[in-house]
């Protein structure tokens, strides 16, 4: 691929537009990635995975450094869970490479309408959630909280998400971690999760250094602005809107999965 | 039961104030070098015109990425900051390890290496 300036500058805003949506709505920006990597820029689907993988990275890595400082995310409960979190990654990966494009546009789209759905839900009742406050908690249900991270692996390693949207309401729901906790836990879980799978990507070849840098360099940057802006939580309608774009990209992608139209 | 055991031991916390500053201080300056190294490869690309790389086949395998650093090879560049960005969360699996084992907290020692040795034997798997 030829990088211009052009392109360099379309990718780094696409950076930091999912960076900062990440950070604002809490909804990891993989989920925008794929999507306008494959529809817009015409970038073959397995390469879109391999980088929104490191763009997970980018994502989690300053917001988890002070969940960690702030004692936010209980970091052996996150260990104990990357166990089977990797596992699953790096069998997602693995599974990936021999999924034709259209399979995994049509999971992908599953996905974001799973994650798009849970978004508008979230935003109905925000401020029950909002009031919580971090107390002492006694973890629950481990086993089951260790196959739910191996499956929340496999969709991160399959389709290039933090998985973030099945470990916090696991966590949440199931293991009884009261939920900022739980958030800052799965952010922390998250890059090594991406890591596992992203190196089995880059092995492959679908780490493209001229795609995934600037769209890695934009992420970082949108995090950080996104981080600074979260003082204030985002409005309703904004979260509402997101989630049909997201709704708007899943349609899109199933419609070219049985029309054909992905890029080789 | 060890179930119960693990479960009594993750809810007290005593010291772990190392792994805490040891992991919050790479995941921070890790990605913020690895963003740093990209930003100035990719600057370079487009201002330079990239030096013709023997691996422009990606991946470059390590030995070419070196011998592109040494040549300030903006594309070198720019894969070695990818790569470091891939590498801040093992290095933070590394940190914790190393942190849980000075406060002689063995179970998370293993647990540490049992994740690494997840991601590595994926790699080796991987390549072949």
């Amino acid at each position: 691929m030829e990088l211009t300036w052009l392109l360099l500058i379309e990718l780094v805003v696409l950076g930091v537009v999912a960076g900062g949506v990440g950070s604002l709505t809490g909804i990891g920006g993989g989920l925008v990635i794929t999507p306008i990597l494959t529809l817009v820029f015409g970038i073959p689907i397995h390469q879109a995975i391999g980088t929104s993988l490191c763009c997970v990275i980018a994502t989690s890595s300053g917001a988890a450094a002070s969940y960690v400082e702030h004692r936010l995310s209980d970091i052996r409960l996150g260990m104990t869970l990357e166990l089977a979190t990797t596992v699953g990654a790096v069998s997602g990966s693995l599974v990936a490479a021999l999924l034709s494009r259209e399979a995994l546009a049509v999971l992908f789209s599953f996905l974001l309408t799973y994650a798009g759905a849970t978004m508008v839900r979230r935003s109905l009742k925000a401020e029950a959630v909002a009031q919580e406050e971090a107390e002492p908690y006694q973890i629950k249900r481990l086993p089951l909280g260790l196959c739910g991270s191996g499956a929340a692996g496999v969709i991160s390693g399959m389709l290039g998400v933090g998985g973030g949207v099945v470990k916090v309401p696991l966590m949440f729901l199931a293991m009884g971690v009261p939920f900022k906790v739980a958030t800052a836990t799965s952010n922390f879980m998250i890059g090594v999760t991406a890591a596992a799978s992203a190196f089995i990507y880059y092995t492959r070849g679908d780490v493209r250094p001229l795609v995934t840098a600037p769209t890695a360099v934009g992420v970082y940057l949108g995090a950080a602005l996104g981080s600074r802006l979260m003082r204030r939580t985002p409005s309703r309608w904004l979260i509402v809107l997101f989630s049909f774009i997201m709704f708007y990209f899943a349609m899109v992608m199933v419609w070219k999965s049985f029309h054909g139209g992905f890029a080789h | 039961m060890l179930g119960e055991r693990v479960l009594t031991d993750m809810t007290n916390q005593p010291t772990e104030e190392k792994a805490r500053s040891a992991i919050a201080l790479i995941l921070r300056y890790g990605s913020l070098a690895s963003t740093l190294l990209m930003a100035l490869g990719l600057l370079l690309i487009l201002v330079r015109g990239a030096v013709a790389t023997p691996g422009s086949g990606l991946p470059i395998l390590p030995r070419m990425l070196f011998a592109g650093l040494a040549h300030f090879d903006p594309l070198a560049i720019t894969e070695s900051g990818v790569l470091l960005l891939l590498l801040t969360p093992i290095f933070r699996i590394v940190a914790a390890a190393v942190s849980f084992g000075l406060e002689h907290n063995y179970r998370y020692v293993l647990i540490s290496l049992g994740v690494l040795a997840v991601i590595f034997g994926s790699i080796g798997f991987a390549m072949q």
